[in-house]
């Protein structure tokens, strides 16, 4: 075991020595791909935060040292300010790859001018998406590469206290983020005097209890902070008064792998990947009636085509492609229509769509989108965190209507209903959770309409697809 | 200060106010369910609604900060629709059979907003599961079926009066409210002051005596103080055809800021409502007590304390008005000349600050204090048990990271919640403080020069040993305390009832250092005014041969009726049957609280009045007026000067 600390002076040898190692191991390669849906790099895909994943061993700092972990932060500390950092980083054009796409640098702007002392800075992995395991796969893959982009982070920002929000469901996750920071605290990587320099920088793991909402900021502190999950009042925003009513910074996992990439290798470089306003890459997980489900990482400005087609294999078994749904719950449905959008939040915005956290469901020929409707439905339902009126019942009353639907007991102005709950929550709910929660019912109603009223009105699914009664009970007659 | 307009008002408020709270200033009105003007805002309900301009959908008033320029609509088409959404979403989650419900009709917050918004129906079906009802407290009950889960009260609870027992089970649809984790309301950490009752909205949680009696909105509502305790709380009573249909806290109060507790709320009714009035002057004839006129009992007893006047005891309950104390002190001390006068407290909550105002004037602060201290420190008084608003006040802040230090000989009545208990011998508290004064100069956050602390070490060493408490806690709690910025010292009758002061005079050199307002519980509701007037001497009723004894509406306690049970004659002033009242010779009847009027000084030297607020039923007079005819039979006439003689004793607090 290593002691001995690492510092600007001995970190390039260190990293020599480890890729020494590393390439002797490199024969296993495959073994620490603990997930069988990274595929090797597609073409059309651009790898640069999963560029190592799978590659490397995720419980050896030596293994991340040997492709040159912590080179950045060492960088960042030897050679930059904070501000440059931070101009570093608005240069490059990172915006937040929580789902909103707020421009990070702004954002850590904000709490570095904040008053009060100490400040925070968050990860955000709960990740309650059904369906979505970006981050998760991240973090079992590369951890370090979060840990490093956190330091960065918090040395841009001042924060001497960082927290990585992990969801208990995530046991393997916790796992390898404790035995990483614990290593990373071992090389003097995290701790007092970073890298022989005067920033300390302390971090630890916090577990949420796996509510969905629990990725909103405000509950993912309260949650922290040991109370109720449920989202706070913004104003003030977690900028201005976060955890213990200090001014704390909340990023994406996402968010901060890419930091160490840009800092290592320049604004203008990340600036080119993607498209203007919307630099980088976004890993995605692809799932549904693929061929080749799983985990990508593109460029923005890559089409959902090249996506589905190309990097994924096209529509399994040959069938037609039906919609696309684009982060679960609270995203909405596409026709193949949009095929050929290029991906990015501006783009998914204008056509009243919100490109989230990364989940890509494809649907085939044969989905009924009003049980996928009810499907998505349950799941907000259940997930209501229950503080304000609007989403506790509303998300309630969709349902019963949808599911109402299914069982072949509809009526036409069910429609009617859901629609006029659809068009209030937007406006009314408390948090993004409320508000985003009848997207998927929206959409789908706008796009497959007749389908809905097949349901409602004739009792019968066309596509014969409902897993509800209403398919038995049409089969049956 | 930030300017905006509100429906084309122009206003200006300061910053940081919400844009309801910018509306109502103005005298705008905006419809709100969670919001409670004196509970944090939480944005649940959804009601407040408002259109902002440039903002992409409407906006909760209730939590949305003025900012400068804001241009604000309270009432339009889609402001409307949408408060109607949020109401149907509301009505169709439980059971709003508002016909069944107890406050339908008026009381009903949700039932008012709909009308408001002009709702004849909603449109989505009601949900028909039921839901729990507890009844398990015996004051109050909670049905499940009529809540919003607005938090109103879960907030209450926790902000208000510190107990943190509600809170709210599951999450979306399945949110349910709880007491504790999940117990019966009746078997919980439910103190039972009833502040969440008050600040429900709906029919959810109902004050059971009040239930079916009547609603507040068609009935009057007045005023007044509580006189439970020394405290003074202000509450405001609600009747109807001269019956007390409910009490509430008064949030106008200075003195408790509207909360009050299970006293002022329900028991300080239980006597009028189950107690056995006395209906006429009584004498006892023959051994019998029969009715008598007022002339025959005034005769009957002037000639008593006439004939007795060498070995005649006096007491009159601390709990009775200062004009009826003064009146009482008037004729007995003044008048009558009699040594063995008294109130009932004998000076046990007084001695020690009146020993010391002496020397030092007013040393004293107001209960305000606490709501600014970061740091309390609570010396012999167990503020759960008694003076509850008070440990309300001390428990609501420690969220904001109030250091709590309790002192006591029992340990601690606050549970885990103080930072430090100091679990002290009996007897010793002069030599805890003692400890602290030292433990600060020992750990160099405070100085002082006095011979004391020459060697704090040996004060902290025998200060540990007399007390019996680890010498490191008393350090522990030193540094607290010789940290804080804004520390409060409240102090009990083992301080107080001390003639010589001794271990009060220590206190105050304690207070002196780290600039603590000091606080003294003082028992009943006009202990203060009973130690100006003397009326704070030890009396020995043993060897009376007759007594003078005025109740009021309180009960005579055992060691009273011990007290007296040799005395030959017993002249009583009562509001209610009871032990004493049988054992007299002659019975006065007095009115309740609720009949007379009178002032009251509470304990941090607050005047304040108590209004009549019931007509007094059968021949009862109010007590001051009782001692006023018995002494005009006795050939005394009795000035009202009561507030020169509160005034020309020192004391410990400022009275005004
Ligand atoms: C209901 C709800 C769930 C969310 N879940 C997550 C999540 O699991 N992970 C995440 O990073 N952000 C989540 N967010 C977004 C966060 O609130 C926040 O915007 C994000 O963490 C900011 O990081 P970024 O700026 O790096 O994107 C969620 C938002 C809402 C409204
Ligand atoms: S919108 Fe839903 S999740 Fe958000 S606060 Fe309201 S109830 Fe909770
Ligand atoms: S609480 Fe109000 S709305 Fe509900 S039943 Fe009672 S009166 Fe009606
Ligand atoms: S009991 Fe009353 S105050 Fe409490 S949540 Fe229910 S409706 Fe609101
Ligand atoms: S009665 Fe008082 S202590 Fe009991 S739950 Fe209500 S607010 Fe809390
Ligand atoms: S009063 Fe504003 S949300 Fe309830």
């Amino acid at each position: 075991m290593m002691t001995k600390s690492v510092t600007t002076s001995n970190l390039a040898a260190l990293q020599m020595k480890y890729f020494h190692q590393f390439q002797q191991r490199r024969i296993h390669v495959q073994h620490f791909t603990f997930w069988g849906e990274l595929r090797p790099q597609h073409l059309k895909e651009t790898r640069v935060i999963l560029q190592h994943s799978g590659m490397i061993d995720p419980r050896e700092i030596q293994e991340y040292l040997a492709v040159g972990g912590y080179s950045a932060l060492a960088k960042a500390l030897a050679e930059m300010s904070p501000e440059s950092v931070i101009d570093e980083v608005l240069r490059a054009g990172l915006r937040g790859r929580g789902g909103a796409g707020f421009p990070t640098a702004k954002k850590w702007q904000f709490t570095r001018n904040s008053p009060g002392l100490p400040r925070y800075l968050v990860c955000n992995g709960n990740e309650g998406d059904p369906g979505a395991y970006m981050n998760r796969l991240l973090l079992e893959t590369n951890p370090h590469s979060v840990i490093e982009g956190m330091a960065i982070a918090a040395y841009a920002i001042g924060a001497e206290r960082g927290l990585i929000y992990c969801r208990s469901e995530y046991p393997s996750t916790i796992q390898t983020m404790e035995t990483a920071i614990e290593q990373a605290y071992q090389l003097g990587l995290l701790g007092k005097n970073i890298l022989g320099s005067d920033f300390t920088y302390e971090m630890d793991l916090a577990r949420g209890a796996g509510a969905f909402v629990c990725g909103e900021e405000g509950a993912l502190m309260e949650s922290i902070m040991g109370r109720r999950g449920e989202p706070r009042v913004r104003p003030p925003f977690p900028s201005i008064r976060g955890l213990w009513a200090k001014p704390t910074n909340i990023n994406n996992v996402e968010t901060l792998a890419n930091v160490p990439h840009i800092i290592l290798h320049g604004a203008e470089w990340y600036a080119g990947i993607g498209m203007e306003n919307c630099s980088g890459t976004k890993t995605f997980v692809v799932i549904g009636d693929v061929e080749k489900p799983g985990i990508i990482e593109v460029a923005f400005g890559t089409t959902l085509r090249e996506v589905i087609y190309d990097i994924c294999g096209g529509i399994k078994g040959g069938k037609q492609l039906k919609a696309i749904q684009i982060d679960g719950p609270m995203g909405g449905c596409l026709p193949s229509a949009y095929l050929d959008m290029p991906i990015s939040y501006d783009s998914m915005q204008a056509v009243g769509s919100l490109l989230g956290a990364g989940g890509i469901l494809v649907l085939d020929e044969d989905t009924c989108m009003v049980d996928l409707a009810r499907y998505f439905m349950e799941f907000t339902q259940g997930e209501s965190c229950g503080k304000c009126n609007p989403c506790r019942n509303g998300t309630t009353h969709m349902l019963e209507i949808l599911t109402r639907i299914c069982h072949g007991q509809g009526r036409l102005e069910d429609l009617d209903m859901l629609e006029w709950i659809g068009e209030y929550l937007p406006q009314v709910s408390f948090c993004g959770m409320g508000q985003a929660a009848p997207e998927p019912v929206l959409s789908a109603m706008k796009f497959f309409r007749d389908e809905f009223e097949a349901h409602a009105v004739e009792h019968v699914c066309p596509v014969h697809h409902c897993r509800m009664p209403i398919h038995a009970m049409a089969a049956a007659a | 200060m930030v300017h905006l307009t509100i429906d084309g008002k122009h206003i200006e408020v300061p910053e940081g106010t919400t844009v309801l709270r910018a509306a109502q200033q103005a005298g705008i009105h905006i419809p709100t369910l969670c919001d409670h003007p004196h509970l944090t805002p939480y944005g649940g309900c959804r009601l407040c609604l408002v259109d902002v301009k440039g903002a992409r959908t409407l906006q909760p008033s209730c939590t949305l900060p003025a900012t400068e320029g804001l241009e604000v609509t309270t009432v339009n088409e889609q402001i409307s629709d949408a408060r109607k959404f949020v109401l149907s979403m509301i009505f169709s989650e439980r059971n709003h059979f508002c016909p069944y419900c107890q406050v339908s009709g008026g009381d009903c917050e949700l039932q008012n907003a709909a009308y408001e918004q002009g709702m004849t129906h909603w449109m989505i079906q009601p949900n028909w599961n039921t839901y729990k009802v507890d009844a398990s407290n015996p004051y109050f009950s909670y049905e499940a079926n009529r809540c919003i889960l607005c938090r109103r009260c879960v907030r209450t609870c926790q902000e208000l009066v510190g107990n943190f027992t509600l809170g709210v089970e599951q999450r979306g649809a399945a949110s349910i409210l709880v007491a504790d984790l999940g117990v019966p309301l009746g078997e919980s950490t439910c103190v039972s002051c009833g502040m969440c009752v008050q600040n429900c909205p709906t029919g959810a949680m109902m004050d059971r005596r009040a239930a079916y009696r009547g609603l507040s909105a068609d009935a009057e509502t007045i005023k007044t103080i509580c006189t439970g305790c020394s405290v003074g709380c202000g509450i405001e009573v609600t009747i109807r055809d001269n019956n007390i249909i409910a009490i509430n806290g008064d949030y106008d109060s200075p003195v408790n800021q509207g909360v009050i507790c299970k006293i002022g709320r329900w028991q300080s009714l239980e006597a009028m409502d189950s107690g056995v009035a006395v209906k006429t002057p009584m004498i006892r004839k023959n051994g019998e007590l029969v009715s008598a006129s007022w002339e025959e009992a005034l005769a009957f007893a002037s000639k008593a304390i006439d004939t007795t006047r060498q070995s005649l005891a006096a007491l009159a309950s601390s709990s009775l008005s200062v004009e009826t104390l003064y009146a009482f002190k008037k004729l007995f001390v003044d008048g009558l000349a009699i040594q063995s006068v008294s109130a009932s407290e004998m000076g046990k909550y007084t001695n020690a600050q009146k020993s010391l105002a002496v020397t030092n004037g007013v040393f004293e602060g107001h209960l305000s204090a606490l709501n600014n201290a970061d740091c309390v420190v609570t010396i012999g008084e167990d503020l759960i048990h008694q003076h509850e608003v008070v440990g309300f006040m001390i428990k609501r802040n420690l969220p904001k990271g109030t250091a709590l230090i309790c002192v006591d000989t029992d340990g601690s009545a606050y549970g885990n919640l103080p930072n430090s208990v100091i679990k002290i011998n009996p007897g010793t508290e002069q030599q805890l403080v003692k400890g602290l004064i030292a433990g600060m100069v020992k750990l160099g956050v405070k100085s002082c020069a006095c011979d004391g602390c020459k060697n704090p070490d040996q004060v902290v060493q025998d200060a540990a040993n007399a007390t019996g408490v680890e010498s490191t806690l008393i350090l522990d709690a030193a540094y607290i305390l010789g940290n804080a910025q804004s520390p409060v010292i409240v102090y009990g009758s083992t301080v107080t009832s001390d003639v010589d002061a001794s271990t009060l005079t220590t206190i105050k050199c304690l207070s002196d250092m780290i600039s603590a307002e000091m606080i003294s519980v003082k028992g009943n509701a006009n202990s203060v005014a009973s130690a100006q007037f003397g009326l704070d001497q030890p009396v020995d009723m043993h060897t009376a041969k007759a007594a003078v004894i005025v109740l009021g509406d309180k009960q005579p306690c055992d060691e009273l009726l011990n007290a007296v049970s040799k005395v030959n004659t017993k002249i009583v002033f009562s509001a209610y049957q009871n032990a004493l009242v049988e054992t007299a010779d002659v019975v006065f009847p007095v009115n309740n609280w609720a009949e007379e009027e009178g002032h009251f000084i509470n304990m941090d030297g607050t005047v304040q009045k108590r209004s009549q607020i019931l007509a007094a039923n059968g021949q009862g007079k109010a007590s001051a007026q009782a001692i006023h005819d018995l002494a005009a039979q006795l050939g005394f006439s009795i000035d009202d000067h009561w507030m020169e003689a509160l005034q020309s004793t020192p004391a410990s607090v400022t009275i005004a």
